[in-house]
Parts: C-alpha cells; sequence; structure tokens
C-alpha cells in the first residue's frame, strides 16, 4: 500500500489491518462462530461465490448474506440445525493488500486457502481463492463487505463453515 | 466381488443389498443400461446457449458432451471427443465457436458434429496422409438425440428412447409444466460440489418424504416440510420418477412436532427474508421435488428452482451440479430473493449441506462390507404406489422395482 494514500492510511492503520485478519481467522479456526457476526456492520454484504458466477454477472453464491443478522442466523444454523460430519478447518491467508481507501472504507484483497481435516482421512485443500473486502474504518475496523470468490470449481461433499 | 453373491435378497421390494451402491461390475452395467440406455438425460437450459455458436460442455455419465446451439431452434448434443485421437475439442465450460475444431491437429466439425476437415489429408508434397479408404463420413462425433422440452434440453444415447413426455409419463408432466411452463427462464447461477457417496444415493434422498423433517431441522423448526402437513407423492407408471409435493404449513410445535427429536421451538431467524417467500406458480404447493430417472432432480421451494444434476464418478462418488433458475423477466426483488433463498440448497445450504453429508456416511457404513447387509425399505408397507403421508418409502421401492427389471437382477 502506498502510506501516503489517505490520513487514516499508514503503518499504523495497515498494522489494525492486518491484527483484524489475524483476529477473524482466529475466530474462525478455532470454531467460535458466535463471535464471528461481530466482525460484521449491521449492513454488511458477506458471500462465498464461485468464480464461474462472479465472472459471468451470475448473482448465485454458496454461501450468502445482506446484513449481520442473516449472519446471526447462518450461526444458529451451523451449530443448531445442520447435520454434519465433525472437522476441522484452517484459513490460510497470503498477498494481504490494501487496494484502495475511500471515504472511510479500506478496500483489501488477499489469497485465501482452507484446510480441512475429518476424522479418518488425510488433510485436503478445501477451497481456494481470492476475498475482496471492503472494511469500515469509522471507529473500530469492521467488515461492510467480504466477498470471498472460490477458484474452486468443485467443493468436496459439503462447504460448513464460514470463511 | 465374489458374482455368485450378488443376488437381490429375498423379499425384494423391502430390501436393497448393500452391494448396488459400492460393486464395480454393477456400476459398469449401470453405465450401459441406465445411462447410456433408453433414458432422457438432462443437459441444460435452452437460455445457456442463446445465439449460433453458443455452446456448454458437461458430462452425461461418464461421457464429456458438448451443447450446442446450431440454429435458431436446433441444439445439438455431440460428445466431446475427437474421433481422431479423443481429446478433448471444446476445453472451456462455455463460450461461442464457428465450428467444432479439436486443437491437437485441427480435425475439423460443425455444429453438429459432421467432420469437414483433416489437415494434411492428402499428404504433404505427395507424401503421408491418410489412406485412400479414410471416408471422413464415417468419423463424425457420436450425435445424441435430442428434445428441447419447454426450454429444457434432454438428451439420450439410445435410438429407441420414447418421446421425453411419454418417458416422464402423464403423472410427472404436470409437475414439469408448474415449472417449465414455457415462460423463459433465466440461469441465476452454478454450484458444484463432489459428493463420496453412490448416485442412487440422491435419487433416493429426493424420492423419501421419510427423512426430511427428521434430518433436516431446519425444515421441522421453520415449517417448510413436515409430516403436519398436506403433502402427496407421485410416480409415473414404472416407478423410476417421482414427485414430492407439499403445502407448507406455520411453523411452531404441534403434535406431530413432538415425534421430531430435533424440533426446538427456540430455534427462530433474526431475519425472515431468508425463507419469506411470493407465490408465481400454480397450484397450492409450496415445494415440488421431481426426480427424473436418472439423471436430474428438478426441485422448487419457497422462490428458489433448481436442476441438480447428477454426474456419476465410480461407484463410490458423484458430482452434483446445481444450475439455479428464475424466469426472465424477474424484478430485482425476485433476483435478491432467489438469490437469498438458494441458502437453504447447495454445498453450503442449510438443508442440502445435510443430505450431503449423510450420504457420504451411508457410503462410509455399507461400502467397506457390501456383502454385508441390505437397506430396509419398509417404511408405508410394500406396496409402490401414490401416498399422502410422508412415513412412506414407496418412491424408493418403485426406482428399485424399475432398476431390478433394467439391470436384470
Amino acid at each position: 500500500m502506498n502510506p501516503a494514500a489517505d490520513s487514516i492510511t499508514g503503518p499504523v492503520q495497515f498494522d489494525a489491518v492486518r491484527a483484524l485478519y489475524a483476529d477473524y481467522m482466529e475466530v474462525l479456526d478455532d470454531e467460535r462462530l458466535a463471535e464471528w457476526p461481530d466482525f460484521f456492520t449491521e449492513d454488511c454484504h458477506y458471500q462465498i461465490i464461485p468464480r464461474e458466477n462472479y465472472d459471468n454477472q451470475f448473482q448465485l453464491c454458496t454461501i450468502q448474506a445482506d446484513g449481520k443478522k442473516m449472519l446471526l442466523d447462518r450461526v444458529q444454523g451451523i451449530m443448531r440445525t445442520q447435520r454434519f460430519a465433525p472437522r476441522r478447518c484452517r484459513r490460510f491467508y497470503s498477498g494481504l493488500k490494501v487496494t484502495k481507501i475511500e471515504a472511510g472504507q479500506i478496500h483489501v484483497r488477499q489469497n485465501i486457502l482452507v484446510m480441512q481435516t475429518l476424522i479418518d482421512e488425510p488433510s485436503q485443500v478445501l477451497l481456494c481463492g481470492a476475498a475482496y473486502d471492503q472494511l469500515d474504518a469509522q471507529g473500530a475496523l469492521r467488515f461492510k463487505q467480504r466477498i470471498v470468490v472460490t477458484d474452486t470449481d468443485t467443493i468436496d461433499n459439503a462447504l460448513i463453515f464460514p470463511v | 466381488m465374489d458374482t455368485v453373491s450378488l443376488s437381490w435378497p429375498a423379499d425384494p421390494n423391502s430390501r436393497i443389498p448393500y452391494w448396488v451402491y459400492a460393486d464395480d461390475e454393477t456400476y459398469q452395467k449401470e453405465l450401459a443400461r441406465i445411462w447410456y440406455g433408453p433414458h432422457w438425460l438432462y443437459c441444460g437450459l435452452e437460455v445457456e446457449v442463446p445465439t449460433v455458436g453458443s455452446y456448454r460442455t458437461l458430462m452425461l455419465g461418464e461421457r464429456p458432451v458438448i451443447m450446442v446451439r446450431r440454429s435458431s431452434d436446433e441444439i445439438s448434443v455431440v460428445e466431446n471427443r475427437c474421433a481422431h485421437h479423443g481429446t478433448k475439442i471444446c476445453w472451456e465450460r462455455a463460450g461461442i465457436v464457428e465450428d467444432l475444431t479439436c486443437p491437437y491437429h485441427q480435425w475439423r466439425y460443425d455444429l453438429d458434429g459432421t467432420l469437414l476437415g483433416v489437415p494434411f489429408r492428402r499428404g504433404v508434397a505427395g507424401q503421408g496422409g491418410m489412406p485412400n479408404d479414410f471416408e471422413p463420413k464415417d468419423f463424425n462425433l457420436r450425435r445424441l438425440k435430442v428434445e428441447i422440452v419447454n426450454g429444457v434440453v434432454w438428451a439420450t444415447f439410445a435410438s429407441d428412447t420414447p418421446s421425453f413426455r411419454d418417458y416422464v409419463g402423464p403423472e410427472m408432466w404436470g409437475h414439469y409444466e408448474r415449472i417449465f411452463s414455457g415462460r423463459t427462464l433465466r440461469v441465476v447461477g452454478y454450484n458444484r460440489q463432489r459428493i463420496h457417496g453412490n448416485w442412487k444415493l440422491m435419487l433416493e434422498n429426493n424420492k423419501d418424504p421419510y427423512h426430511a423433517a427428521l434430518l433436516h431441522v431446519f425444515f421441522a423448526t421453520f415449517g417448510l416440510y413436515r409430516p403436519d402437513q398436506k403433502n402427496a407423492l407421485e410416480m409415473d407408471a414404472t416407478g423410476r420418477h417421482a414427485c414430492l409435493t407439499a403445502v407448507m404449513a406455520k411453523g411452531g410445535a404441534n403434535q406431530v412436532t413432538g415425534a421430531l427429536p430435533g424440533f426446538d421451538e427456540t430455534i427462530k431467524l433474526q431475519d425472515s427474508r431468508l425463507i419469506e417467500a411470493v407465490k408465481e406458480l400454480k397450484g397450492e404447493e409450496t415445494v415440488g421435488a421431481s426426480t427424473i430417472f436418472p439423471s436430474v432432480i428438478l426441485l422448487q421451494q419457497v422462490n428458489s428452482m433448481q436442476a441438480r444434476q447428477i454426474v456419476p464418478r465410480g461407484p463410490n462418488h458423484f458430482d452434483f451440479v446445481w444450475t439455479h433458475f428464475g424466469f426472465d423477466d424477474d424484478d430485482e426483488e425476485m433476483r435478491a430473493r432467489r438469490v437469498r433463498h438458494a441458502n437453504l440448497f447447495g454445498p453450503s445450504g442449510y438443508v442440502s449441506a445435510d443430505d450431503a453429508e449423510v450420504i457420504r456416511m451411508v457410503q462410509k457404513g455399507m461400502a467397506p462390507a457390501p456383502r454385508e447387509g441390505v437397506a430396509l425399505t419398509l417404511m408405508g408397507g410394500r406396496e409402490i404406489e401414490k401416498s399422502s403421508n410422508m412415513a412412506t418409502e414407496a418412491a424408493i421401492r418403485g426406482m428399485y422395482r424399475y432398476y431390478r427389471e433394467v439391470m436384470d437382477l
């Protein structure tokens, strides 16, 4: 990033962005799902969307939420209504880059890899892709938008946990 | 596997031997007799190939094919492998072409798979080239028989397959027409997953109203599909196809929910737009799930409509390709609603992820020892008849009665 780009940026702000992602991944990797929606603004947009759809202007997602309430519903679904094999998912991200700072919003992109481990199976790549995020920098950093575009064409069985 | 032991158990309507889900020879026979036999296979929607030369690639059974528009009212489905060396001709998932040219040696076919050109057929400066007895007309791409039925493209490898409408039968046709009325469709998007179970398990799953409110706590809790509702199960005369319908009731507790172990009245949605539907199709039913044997499930629930294509990948796996669609004249609100409602379905669906996970566990339970057991299909008795009660496995029995006939089992 260019530290001179905006008054809200600079090394301190970039550290805050990095810290946000570290906290975010930690909460998901440790399955503290109840804490996950608090990383988002009330009017957030969250999507995990196949690249096939994203690149061709098809709106269908794999997981989609308009607003924090829908993220809370997703958490309730995973924790209380869905049935799935026990698993561990761990998220690896790289290439964290601030692409634009505008009107109190920090635009960030990163590469994403999710490894999944099931009982009696070797660990494997569940998902590979890139995330295009907008962080609301007015007050504590929160996701106003998180769009995870999956290069992974075919999901291995099911994608249960968010990314 | 020892073929001597591969006989169907006694009381055939009530039992399915584990080996039909795991035995490789049985699987090969399924490909030949079912997937490449006299059955219509789902290819896609007509609107996916809107102009002459636009194509999509897909798998039918284990064979790669190209669905390509060759004129304003004709669509070809041809095998996506060059007659020369078996190379896949189209490598993209979708695109637009003038003809079908193999990248390897530039063999060129028209949009109906007729071989047009072989480079250096006469050799170079009188040397090499194809022998004189080479007849291009013997090396066209394999063409499938195609029918476009109210906006959906179907293909079959067999020449003696009856018309699509006769194939599905009058019982299924009404359900088909409810969604595919001829109104122009619109693709909402795709999802793909590889499920680690036998392909037939997914058809069974969608013919099985018994599991729906038991496995799917989401259905039971929000009243989307559960046994206290008015519902119906219908089949075609052969038993291979089925349709489940129901009329959504209010959520909440009553006598029936007491028998649903997963039901929990304290589970509420914070944002009910997830399941708030607008009536748009004829009839009172709020859900319709048609299994068109063997390749697809056509399902409508709330304002989500999908074609779920099955692509078998050996006895232990299949790909599940979801095409969500709406109507061309959907307004912005309906477009947004369809995307929201899609959260119930697909690899992460509040409901569908349960099915993918449970199918994997069925396979893990029986495939390692396929001669050791049988699955029971006794719910609702041994009859293969339509039902208005969800405690039935009649449609699974119907599919396997037809299966035994086709497979000589």
